[in-house]
């Protein structure tokens, strides 16, 4: 019993951390209607830059987020307008093979620049252990679970509540349309892509204290996150975070009853049922995909 | 505009004499021929190795290209098949056999792996495709990592130290290149036949339009799955080799993602789709790389991957149809010769007075069955109870509102969707009444259809779309071909026969629907709006066109909006309203009827008329 609620807790503190990483993919998937292989890159780069102002200036490391979230916010808007909006025509093997590049060229950049070195940040307290019930989890842990609620809440009330949020739905499920009522889709599409890029920078940041980063770190995160939003229903960003504490909890249990090494073979078996027999998702239907909440 | 042209013109005439040595097969000869000549003068075992890495990319990059170009499934998980080819020959050599042999049960694996994963992936598309093809690579990574008992784990498998041509592993490198370089040549030999033969048309319907591509009568599964396991095993054959090549294989480079994508990479540079582009595109990237590798040492690791990315994203942004496309505009084609060959009476549009007319014959016995036919969408009733016979040699013609049904009724009689309730039957060839449930079993009972937004084939030319048609009657290219030209004659096609159908006005996008079906020689034929938004003159020679196709025995349903053609053409006419067969009979009478004017226009204007 008591080690069920271990699994339990352990599972769902992942699944936490993998819905902040997945939230950004799924959003701006629903909007641009691109699958940004390169996702994981920029959580990479976020770690990177956690671990550069960290150790530079000293600071502990939630403090980067002042740095870290405006600049991915700026890359993620340079890389929408000059990379994927000259694409949006184009076909989608295209598109694909553009953040696919992407992805390949940043991986390379970062092992030219670093090697393929292994960065700690400074934990500054957040590895230590917190006893709930029988089991034991990191106080960084606590803070990733409470800051991806907060997150998913704020990103439904940004886009329910607000006027830009409404105008990025709207481009989400008809983008001529919106452009007659007066959108600016290029903007609109600039802007959801930064979101995207800086929800995935605050998961880099709050993750750096408790996982080391090298130039592959991104690669190991993006194919669960994949994982993720199509088992959410791409685009559903509720969705995602139900489907992140599922696979959290899969994760948990296979890395327990079958070995750290097989696990993936369940979270990708899991993924490849979901594919073929559920491609718009566990929670949403096929009219859903376009929609975005 | 026009210094352009003359400049243009001017560059062609100076560069007409290159242009004539540079003909592509030349120069595809002189590219092979120098693929083993130029490291045998050498005789540098460095420049062995770029060579061989070259050949044994191009033969991946192109065997890829059979399912990722041509059926437009976007593998990213082709180190699958290499990885298979690799085991099964390190394996196998280590139990004494030799990778001659070895090589074909690697391929005949991998075939088989790759139809058991293409099967239930072929619904997915695009992106989702791709995602579940880098799935099922990490699940091959995982179990050859952790299945220690087979594969060695992560320890990999060496070969053992035995020289010579039965283990293919050798001292110098020669051997290895005239090995590699005769596999990549076959695996260009096969899908050079592949592109040319009604497989290949076959794939690039299905890829560029799945539905119209079962409306033709193609196995659209089947097609892809042949696809997978030839392009499979072929890759699994170069995997066998590069084992004994390298003498050693370990999960993480055998099941590798990025070798996955490089392989997709040099096929994009190239050309996706061509049949030499995967050659060319590999033949430019490996040296480039290479000797970046040569100048900046080797300490520079992820260099060759970064270059990789860069030119993947440049290729993207700036040359998305790869080098092939700069080929296809400076280097004469053979193409050109068959344009001079054609018939020179062919080129040229044709009034369609001219066609020869043959009598009508009289309308004939029942050859359409419909029969209480009903479909939901959801709560909402889309068809209620339809019934309706057509006779040989009849035109039926459907009218009604807008959204009132009649496509639905079409999806359901030539099997893209399936009715609730109630049958649909036809008359097949030998004069039995027969049910066929989908579109394939539709056309082969000898029902063709066009559709209402029109289907073309887009990046084929309008021959070859015909030609997609013709295949169901004709195995040879070039039979299929005469059938091709001979229907776009007669359907005033002729002078677009080598456009691409992309670049067709919507007039003769809509003759091209009509041409593909006709090529199919079907005896009901289904009109979807064929004449909606066509010109006048136009018009009228689509009613003749359509008299001409039924005076030759071909029943015909027709779904139209434009009146002048519905009341010439229709022996009988049906109102569709609601989903419910409103009135039937004979177009004067029709069109009298006050229920029709009411569905039409309102209540209001019939009581005006009445009044």
């Amino acid at each position: 019993m008591d080690l069920l609620f271990s699994l339990v807790i352990n599972g769902l503190m992942l699944g936490s951390l993998y819905a902040m990483v997945s939230v950004g993919l799924t959003l701006i998937f629903g909007i641009t209607k691109v699958i940004n292989f390169a996702h994981g890159e920029f959580m990479m780069i976020g770690m990177m830059l956690t671990y550069i102002i960290t150790t530079y200036l000293g600071i502990h490391p939630y403090l980067t987020l002042v740095f870290v979230v405006p600049l991915l916010f700026l890359l993620g808007i340079v890389v929408q307008k000059y990379l994927i909006e000259p694409l949006k025509d184009s076909d989608e093997h295209i598109q694909i093979f553009a953040t696919v590049g992407l992805s390949i060229a940043m991986i390379n950049l970062v092992l030219m620049l670093a090697g393929s070195n292994n960065f700690n940040t400074p934990s500054s307290g957040l590895r230590e252990t917190l006893g709930l019930g029988a089991a034991t989890v990191l106080t960084g842990q606590v803070v990733i679970m409470l800051c991806s609620i907060f997150m998913v809440g704020g990103l439904h009330l940004f886009l329910t509540k607000t006027q830009m949020g409404r105008a990025i739905r709207a481009t989400a499920q008809n983008r001529n349309a919106a452009q007659l009522m007066g959108i600016n889709v290029s903007r609109i599409n600039m802007v959801t892509f930064g979101i995207g890029i800086a929800c995935v920078g605050i998961a880099a940041v709050l993750l750096s204290p408790l996982y080391p980063v090298n130039a592959q770190t991104g690669q190991s995160f993006v194919l669960i996150a994949f994982v993720i939003v199509v088992m959410g229903g791409l685009g559903s960003i509720a969705g995602a975070f139900y489907a992140a504490l599922i696979i959290g909890l899969v994760d948990a249990f296979a890395g327990f009853y079958l070995g750290s090494s097989l696990k993936d073979v369940a979270v990708f078996g899991i993924f490849l049922l979901v594919l073929i027999f559920r491609p718009s998702g566990l929670f949403g239907n096929a009219r859903k995909l376009a929609h975005v909440s | 505009m026009n210094n352009k042209t003359a400049s243009l013109t001017s560059v062609r005439g100076t560069g007409s004499v290159i242009q004539q040595l540079l003909n592509k097969k030349v120069l595809l000869f002189v590219t092979l021929a120098s693929l083993i000549v130029i490291p045998i003068m050498v005789g540098d075992d460095y420049i062995y190795h770029i060579f061989i890495t070259i050949c044994l990319f191009a033969g991946l990059s192109t065997a890829w290209n059979i399912v990722g170009g041509y059926a437009g499934q976007l593998s990213l998980g082709h180190a699958i098949y290499y990885g298979i080819g690799a085991y099964t020959g390190m394996l196998m050599l280590n139990a004494g056999v030799s990778p001659w042999i070895s090589m074909f049960v690697g391929a005949v694996l991998a075939a088989g792996v790759a139809v058991a994963i293409s099967y239930p992936c072929f619904k997915l598309h695009g992106p989702f495709y791709a995602l579940a093809s880098i799935a099922f690579l990490e699940v091959f990574h995982v179990i050859s990592l952790n299945w220690v008992g087979l594969t060695g784990g992560a320890n990999g498998v060496m070969v053992p130290l035995e020289l010579g041509w039965s283990t293919m592993v050798f001292s110098e490198r020669l051997p290895s290149l005239v090995i590699v370089f005769g596999l990549m040549s076959l695996v260009l030999a096969v899908s050079w036949a592949i592109r040319r033969s009604k497989l290949g048309f076959q794939l690039v319907a299905t890829r560029e339009r799945e539905s119209a591509a079962r409306g033709a009568a193609i196995r659209t599964v089947h097609v892809r799955l042949y696809a997978a396991a030839i392009s499979a095993g072929l890759t699994a054959m170069l995997g066998t080799f590069h084992g004994s090549y390298l003498t050693y294989i370990e999960p993480e480079s055998a099941f590798n993602l990025t070798f996955s994508i490089q392989i997709v990479l040099f096929a994009l540079v190239g050309g996706l789709g061509t049949v030499f582009g995967p050659l060319y595109g590999t033949i430019l990237l490996v040296p480039i790389t290479e000797l970046a590798r040569g100048w900046l040492g080797s300490s520079a690791i992820g260099l060759h991957g970064f270059v990789y990315g860069v030119v993947l994203i440049l290729v993207v942004l700036f040359m998305p149809d790869g080098i092939m496309s700069i080929f296809q505009r400076y280097l004469p084609t053979s193409k050109g010769r068959h344009v001079d060959a054609r018939d020179e009476k062919s080129t040229h549009h044709v009034p369609l007075n001219d066609v020869k007319k043959s009598e009508r014959a009289p309308v004939g016995e029942v050859v359409l069955k419909v029969q209480h036919l009903d479909k939901h969408f959801g709560g909402l009733h889309v068809t209620n109870d339809v019934s309706f016979n057509l006779h040989k040699g009849e035109v039926l013609g459907i009218i009604g509102p807008n959204g009132a049904g009649k496509t639905t009724v079409f999806n359901m009689i030539s099997g893209f969707l399936s009715a609730d309730s109630g049958s649909v039957e036809v008359l097949d060839e030998n004069g039995h009444f027969i049910s066929p449930k989908t579109p394939g079993a539709f056309a082969r009972s000898g029902v063709g259809r066009t559709f209402q937004i029109v289907q073309p084939f887009a990046a084929m030319t309008v021959e070859e779309n015909i030609m997609v048609g013709a295949f169901y009657r004709f195995r040879s290219v070039e039979e299929s071909r005469k059938v091709a030209r001979e229907i776009a004659y007669e359907l005033g096609l002729s002078r677009f026969l080598d456009e691409e159908a992309r670049n067709l006005p919507i007039g003769g996008l809509k003759r091209l629907e009509v041409a593909r079906v006709m090529a199919m020689r079907p005896r009901i034929l289904l009109l979807d709006e064929v004449m909606a938004g066509i010109n006048p003159a136009d018009l009228r020679e689509a009613i003749e066109l359509i008299k001409i196709i039924r005076d030759s025995g071909i029943s015909i349903i027709a779904i139209e909006h434009v009146m002048q053609a519905v009341m010439e053409l229709s022996d009988r006419v049906i109102v569709i309203s609601s989903g419910e067969i409103l009135a039937q009979g004979e177009p004067e009478e029709v069109v009298k009827n006050e229920a029709v004017i009411e569905a039409y226009l309102g209540k209001e204007v019939t009581d005006a008329s009445t009044e």
